[in-house]
């Protein structure tokens, strides 16, 4: 059966998976435009590299593609696709060298063109912190995980999470005391 | 005010995101996907072409290999004249007999060094 993309536009979400199941190629790129916001922002907060973060961005949805069919409930497409997106990253992150990392990350200046300065400053206060941090901060702030949830998709221990969070949320807060409130009360 | 959640910086994340419109992205992914498609079919009609060129390679080596070893497995080592014996020790008396016996000695050697 052959659908416009007009009808795709118009189709609620659970449908657009349903038929991606089905294999409908254009159900699965409408879904690929919907989502394309939150998970290129997921990545670029990830690695600091407009680049990079498209390329994985683009990996994490080609991964998608090819096993939408174990995705058994419509409804969890967002979880499904988060869990992805962080084992895409932390793979990324073991098979790439620091130095590797380096030259990306040199190169990651021209691809800055068109974020805005908001998130390039954000985006270097993050590369200040060690990589584990930087990834506890953004599932904390960027995706509002709990602390549970987090251990539970990096595999990380509660308490090295908590202390993550803590010492990074102190370092950006002084990285970033132009833009944020510096704390009055300390619990 | 949590230490470890800080309203103000969940706000510059919220502020710092930016809105990807357009379909350029995700005919990106399409192109992509069907890269990959093609490549998972070039590997496989590889995979099927060596398959196939091996079979039609190595099946009269196989065959005569085949043939060779069940003309030689069952061949008595000793020749016994009375014919109830020969049956009796038939099991123990061929080729076929040394090589299994010779396999599980072996297994039984390694298993007993390197247990």
């Amino acid at each position: 059966m052959h659908y416009t993309s007009d009808f795709f536009a118009k189709s609620p979400e659970s449908m657009l998976v349903a038929l991606a199941r089905a294999g409908q190629r254009g159900a699965f790129a409408e879904l690929v435009t919907r989502r394309q916001t939150w998970i290129r922002n997921l990545m670029r907060r990830c690695s600091g590299d407009a680049t990079l973060a498209d390329d994985l961005s683009q990996q994490v949805f080609t991964q998608a593609w090819r096993s939408i069919r174990q995705l058994h409930d419509a409804d969890r497409l967002g979880p499904w696709l988060k869990r992805i997106a962080i084992n895409m990253w932390l793979q990324h992150k073991r098979t790439n060298d620091p130095l590797r990392g380096a030259d990306e990350n040199n190169d990651a200046d021209s691809a800055h063109n068109d974020t805005t300065s908001v998130a390039m400053d954000l985006d270097n206060a993050l590369a200040t912190l060690s990589p584990d941090q930087r990834l506890c901060i953004v599932l904390s702030y960027h995706e509002r995980m709990t602390h549970g949830e987090i251990a539970e998709f990096t595999s990380l221990p509660l308490g090295t999470i908590k202390s993550h969070i803590r010492r990074g949320t102190l370092k950006l807060q002084e990285q970033l005391s132009a833009y944020v409130e510096p704390l009055k009360e300390v619990e | 005010m949590n230490i470890s959640h800080d309203p103000n910086l969940q706000a510059l994340f919220a502020q710092a995101e930016q809105d990807f419109q357009g379909d350029s992205f995700a005919d990106d992914v399409m192109r992509q996907v069907d890269r990959e498609r093609r490549k998972t079919l070039l590997v496989w009609s590889a995979v099927s072409i060596f398959i196939l060129a091996c079979v039609a390679l190595l099946a009269t080596p196989a065959f005569t290999a085949a043939r060779l070893a069940t003309e030689l497995l069952p061949v008595s080592l000793v020749e016994i004249e009375t014919e109830w014996l020969r049956l009796l020790l038939s099991p123990v008396n061929s080729v076929a007999a040394v090589i299994a016996l010779s396999v599980l000695g072996i297994r039984k050697f390694f298993r007993r060094i390197f247990r």
